[in-house]
């Protein structure tokens, strides 16, 4: 029984003694309780009770001489604690009886439901447990339907407070956690769990206890922790069951709100693909409106690019947060491993006012960098719904100089882009387009996509190795490839001037 | 053979029956001046019931809000205003008196009145210390009824009362001076001294002297110990005055201030708690009770060694507690009902000293 028994500092914070007060000699952590026993009246004695409180129901009067007598009758019989009817102080020479006789004093409006509260937790750990199983699954089944109200149903069932976190820590829902606590729980929890792993204890310097159970499911592994300030055995022993039962059911929750992401992700990124696709439909432009897109107007593109594996759906409201942050309204669509995104003027913006924006979304990029491995491009002003698909695409060919440019900060401006830009530009101009495309006729419609094998050879500077490793095909399907290619092109990869024009030719025309 | 009491015995005397009232039985200050007054030089001698055979002794003393004697001063024939009322009433000469009670300033009464009216006093007493109530005198716990009994006030109101039990007497005498001057002079029937002795404490006064020599004995800075061994009784504690609670319950008719004082012992820091009513009525050492009524409890100023009544102490005073015995006349159990701790409602066996 004595590893059942809950300090008086924890009883004092746990929910059943919420009434309880102390009104003499509190120590720091106070004494183990080993059980509750009632006596009915101050001028009762009572038996030998080593460690247990002592419950008094009828103390009407806290300064009686009978308290005093009863403290010290208390003490003798090794009681643990006396709990009193009432809350009123005690009188001056009860409490220094009190603390003479380190005998903690405690006051209940109800000192019935204390009682039977710490017999419970003291004697039938296992009815605890089962009482709040049943009352977590009573009410998850009345909860709400989104995260936060089982949140708060399974806190106001453990009456703990309950935080839905990160695998850093970070709090997804429910009351934030400490930065200590954090810490600790961080170090404690494993960065990938099982499923089927038992519930993590972490216990803090300040004697509370953190219960943290995984929640796996679609994307990142998150931990429902709850926060015991105390340790009362027997709580600490049912609240892991407890967030075990509630666990499926956040994570049900989650799943949910990813599919909404989704879908909402997907509608966003088929109507940009429309919009790309030259002038917009009727009903293309109704969708636009639907979703709150400004198609007419000028537009500066901006495009985002993530490095590494990126959520991209999921990680769209910090996009917009931080867009909004800078007190910029933009649109912000998934694409591919990356955002793109447009702002709106109604009419033409000035050049300062250009660089002034440009300013501004440098700023949305510094904000994002703390989370994202991010690098941005920003395209020029261009009007109309088709400016969209332009200062998108000038935007996209900034990023992608942006990405390996340390020195401007991952970030580029096409009003700044200099000669890379101006390279870049001319490959798409009308000469070099068909040169390009009469250089590559002979291979394009060949087996094996040898356009793309060829782009991919020259890009991994000749590396055959490197070549099949991107392409996932064999290294000797590569090489049979690019002798292929020579053979039908004629020319020899060797030659410096005859690669460099095949390189350019290769990234300027689309691949299917 | 008798007690002689001279002037410069006075001092002793005062404080002797000060100790008896056990923090109670009210100022014995204005009486012992007044005493000493009366006495000048001459001498007052206590005598033994048996010495002075075929008197009829009342016994007589104040009842009353004795502090309002501090207020109301008596005007001097209130003694003799009730000698002769309750004399006339019964047709019996009163030829000598004796105190009801023993403690405080009715240790002195008798005293003054005898002087007055040229009677002999008797050295007993009804109570052997001081108590709060008229059913709590020996006669009225022996059987012997208390009327008729004759009241003087101040301003020369007298009212005598027959018929009535000690409660009766007790509502009676309330209303009385409640109505009047809040004290009045309280003079009980004349009785044969060999009955009014048997049914009464006696030597108290003779008992109070010798307290009050041996206190007077005391050196400036006897230690605690020292001064419970010379009063003959016993160290509770010596230390700070924590706390002085006072509060009134209403009880039936007679409501007196209830209240504790709480005083730490610079020693042991064990915790002293003392029950009041009017006077000192039970002590817990570390909540365990250990002296109660009958037994003395006195509260001694720590520097002047001066008792503190129940009325008087604060928080902050340094004081000694000390327990002495009680009149042994309350000793036995069917006596001990009257006047123990359930007598005043407090719920606690008796806590007796070893007789010594």
């Amino acid at each position: 029984m004595r590893d059942l028994a809950p300090s008086l500092a924890a009883m004092l914070s746990s929910p059943g003694w919420t009434n309880v007060v102390v009104l003499g000699a509190a120590a720091d952590d106070g004494p183990r309780l080993t059980g509750s026993r009632v006596l009915l009246e101050v001028s009762s004695h009572p038996e030998s009770l080593d460690g247990q409180l002592l419950v008094v129901l009828l103390a009407d009067d806290h300064t009686d001489w009978r308290i005093d007598a009863l403290i010290s009758r208390a003490s003798a019989a090794g009681a643990g604690a006396l709990l009193l009817a009432g809350v009123e102080p005690l009188g001056r020479g009860a409490q220094l009886l009190a603390e003479r006789l380190q005998l903690p004093v405690l006051g209940c409006s109800d000192p019935l439901a204390a009682h039977e509260y710490l017999r419970r937790v003291t004697a039938e750990p296992e009815v605890v447990r089962s009482d709040l199983v049943l009352r977590a699954v009573a009410a998850l089944r009345r909860a709400g339907g989104d995260l936060t109200s089982v949140l708060r149903t399974t806190s106001d069932v453990l009456e703990r407070p309950v935080t839905l976190a990160g695998a850093d820590g970070g709090t997804l829902a429910g009351e934030p956690l400490e930065a200590g606590e954090r810490t600790a729980l961080v170090a404690e929890l494993p960065r990938v769990p099982v499923a089927w792993a038992a519930p993590y204890r972490v216990d803090l310097p300040s004697g509370a206890v953190m219960v943290a159970v995984a929640v796996v499911g679609v994307g990142p592994v998150c931990w429902l922790v709850a926060r015991l300030p105390g340790v009362v055995p027997a709580e600490v022993a049912a609240v892991p069951d407890v967030l075990s039962v509630v666990a499926p059911a956040v994570g049900e929750r989650l799943a949910l709100r990813r599919l909404e992401l989704e879908r909402d992700a997907r509608q966003r990124t088929s109507l940009l693909g429309e919009l790309l696709h030259g002038e917009p439909s009727e009903a293309t432009r109704r969708r636009a409106v639907d979703l709150g897109w400004q198609l007419d107007g000028w537009h500066t593109g901006i495009r985002i690019g993530a490095e590494g594996q990126v959520d991209v759906a999921g990680r769209r409201a910090d996009v917009v947060e931080a867009f909004d942050a800078e007190g910029l309204r933009a649109v912000v669509v998934e694409q591919g491993d990356g955002w793109s995104g447009w702002i709106t003027a109604v009419r033409e913006p000035t050049a300062t006012e250009v660089q002034q924006q440009a300013a501004v979304i440098r700023r949305v990029h510094r904000r994002l960098v703390q989370t994202v491995d991010a690098y941005v491009g920003v395209g020029r002003v261009q009007p109309g719904p088709s400016g969209i698909a332009t200062t998108l695409a000038e935007a996209g060919d900034a990023a992608g100089l942006a990405r390996g440019r340390a020195e401007t900060g991952r970030f580029l401006h096409v009003d700044r882009l200099g000669l890379a830009q101006l390279l870049l530009a001319w490959t798409r101009t009308d000469t070099f387009q068909p040169a390009a495309q009469a250089l590559l006729a002979p291979i394009k419609d060949q087996p094996g996509d040898l356009v793309t094998t060829l782009a991919v050879y020259l890009d991994t500077e000749s590396s055959l190795a490197e070549t099949a490793a991107v392409l996932g095909i064999h290294r000797n399907t590569a090489a049979a490839r690019i002798t292929k290619i020579q053979h039908l092109l004629g020319v020899d990869l060797t030659n410096p001037d005859e690669r460099l024009a095949l390189h350019l030719a290769a990234r300027t025309t689309p691949t299917e | 053979m008798g007690t002689v009491i001279q002037e410069h015995d006075l001092g002793a005397l005062v404080v002797g029956v000060t100790l008896l009232g056990s923090g109670g039985g009210g100022d014995t200050g204005a009486f012992g001046r007044m005493l000493r007054r009366r006495l000048g030089a001459g001498e007052l001698v206590l005598r033994d019931a048996a010495d002075v055979p075929g008197v009829s002794v009342s016994p007589i003393g104040v009842v009353g809000a004795t502090s309002v004697l501090m207020e109301k001063l008596p005007g001097g024939g209130e003694f003799d205003a009730a000698v002769r009322a309750v004399s006339r009433w019964t047709g019996t000469e009163v030829t000598g008196l004796m105190s009801l009670e023993a403690g405080g300033l009715n240790g002195l009464t008798p005293l003054i009145a005898a002087l007055d009216l040229g009677l002999p006093v008797v050295d007993a007493d009804l109570m052997g210390r001081a108590l709060p109530r008229l059913d709590q005198f020996s006669w009225a716990v022996a059987g012997r009824s208390l009327t008729p009994c004759a009241l003087s006030e101040p301003s020369g109101q007298v009212i005598v009362v027959d018929n009535v039990d000690a409660a009766g007497l007790e509502r009676a005498v309330r209303s009385f001076v409640a109505h009047t001057g809040g004290w009045a002079v309280l003079a009980l029937a004349p009785t044969p001294v060999e009955a009014a002795a048997a049914d009464a404490v006696q030597g108290s006064l003779t008992r109070a002297l010798a307290l009050g020599r041996a206190h007077a004995g005391l050196e400036p800075g006897a230690t605690p110990a020292v001064v419970a061994e010379s009063l003959g009784g016993r160290l509770l504690g010596t230390g700070r005055v924590e706390e002085v609670a006072r509060h009134l319950i209403g009880d039936g008719g007679a409501a007196f201030g209830r209240g504790s004082v709480c005083i730490v012992d610079a020693g042991s820091r064990a915790v002293i708690r003392i029950e009041t009513e009017n006077e000192y009525l039970l002590a817990l050492v570390d909540g365990i009770p250990v002296v109660t009524t009958p037994d003395l409890l006195c509260v001694l100023d720590r520097r002047t060694l001066q008792p503190i009544a129940v009325d008087a102490i604060r928080s902050g005073d340094e004081v000694l507690v000390l327990a002495l015995p009680g009149p042994a006349w309350w000793r036995r159990p069917d006596r001990l009902t009257h006047v123990g701790p359930q007598a005043f409602g407090l719920a606690c066996a008796p806590q007796l000293l070893e007789a010594s």
